[in-house]
């Protein structure tokens, strides 16, 4: 499987953390001849690249934080949103006790990656970002999140763990 | 010894019975529970609600029945949201003569993409979906503990949606079963006008038919 992203919001719904991994296009086939790209498809990949990555984190949570509250109002409070799937992607999504949102962008085929961000949340959120002393309790723009070991920790849990895993 | 093992053996063997007479009670609620459809949604291209159906109670039981003023809403939600999971498609920067020379692996390659094109012709980074053999769909799958999502759009931009239990296989087969009814009692009935809410009770009787025994 392939992670494209990753990001964490917290309770006041900003993007504290976000991080993308590029691929290589995966098509072996059309790499000698150009990619013909047709009138319809050619405008949606213009206005998508109009946007930039903070519009994306925006349009992320607006996302999760609507189809969360659908999915309470119909399965009930109890019930956890974990993932939808397009013919493209798919997006995990894991909340924890304090209201952290933690989302993350994979190909179709991945499974179930609710383990993999409670992982995440655990190991290397907590250690890293929680537990370090010299933190800010709220983390206003990303401080005190985008720390060398955590940034270390989480790229070797996805290079190794999630995108090894094929 | 062996006055003790025939009452050991009686009470070991009814808590057997008891045992596997709960199993089977439980086992064919479970069973019940497995194929069941929720609720029917049909959301026209505008995203109004024209047809809400529950099928069979909610799946969990400590909510209440949904108004369908709240499925109106909830409609309206969906289908905006759809739109927007269809616009965050990620996008997988090709290998073409003029971007090869930039390093795939730079993380923040698509961060700087959006300064580049204002600086250059837009036509020089090129990009595509991970499935480039497939169309950019909105979402079409959504999953929860309790149910899971199914949704369905048409070409003309219909969207149908069932919820039903999360281990139900088939869906699509159970969809493209409401899809053709809805062709042929609903499209086809000359008195249907287009987006307005269903009132057929021919369309009603067929689709009850079709998933009130899952």
């Amino acid at each position: 499987m392939v992670v494209y992203s990753f990001y964490i919001f917290d309770r006041h719904a900003d993007c504290i953390y976000k991080r993308r991994w590029l691929p290589t296009a995966s098509i072996p086939s059309n790499s000698s001849r150009p990619v013909s790209e047709a009138t319809t498809d050619g405008n949606v990949a213009r206005s998508r690249k109009a946007l930039s990555a903070e519009d994306d984190a925006k349009l992320i949570f607006g996302t999760v934080f609507s189809l969360r509250n659908m999915v309470r109002k119909l399965g009930g409070e109890d019930d956890t949103f974990l993932s939808y799937r397009t013919s493209q992607y798919k997006l995990h999504y894991y909340e924890t006790p304090t209201n952290a949102k933690f989302v993350m962008l994979t190909d179709t085929k991945s499974g179930s990656m609710r383990i993999a961000l409670h992982q995440i949340y655990v190991s290397i959120y907590v250690e890293y970002v929680v537990k370090n002393p010299l933190s800010p309790v709220e983390h206003p723009g990303g401080l005190g999140v985008n720390n060398e070991l955590f940034e270390i920790t989480l790229e070797q849990f996805v290079d190794r763990v999630l995108n090894a895993t094929s | 010894m062996r006055k003790v093992f025939p009452l050991d053996w009686a009470l070991s063997v009814q808590w057997r019975i008891w045992r596997a007479k709960t199993f089977l009670r439980r086992g064919a609620l479970k069973l019940q529970y497995v194929l069941t459809v929720y609720t029917l949604l049909i959301i026209n291209k505008a995203g109004g609600l024209v047809y809400n159906r529950d099928f069979s109670p909610s799946p969990n039981a400590s909510v209440e029945k949904i108004s369908t003023n709240d499925y109106l809403v909830l409609a309206g939600t969906f289908h905006g949201v759809h739109a927007i999971t269809k616009s965050l498609t990620p996008r997988i920067p090709t290998k073409n003569p003029t971007s090869s020379s930039r390093p795939s692996s730079n993380p923040n390659a698509l961060n700087i993409a959006p300064s580049l094109d204002n600086t250059q012709p837009s036509s020089q980074i090129q990009t595509t979906t991970p499935n480039p053999n497939l169309p950019v769909t909105g979402l079409e799958t959504l999953e929860t503990s309790f149910f899971r999502l199914t949704c369905f759009q048409t070409h003309t931009g219909t969207k149908f949606l069932l919820i039903t239990d999360p281990l139900m296989p088939n869906v699509d087969a159970v969809m493209k079963g409401v899809y053709e009814r809805y062709a042929d009692h609903v499209m086809k009935n000359p008195f249907y006008q287009l987006e307005m809410p269903i009132r057929v009770e021919g369309w009603d009787r067929a689709v009850g038919q079709w998933l009130g025994g899952r």
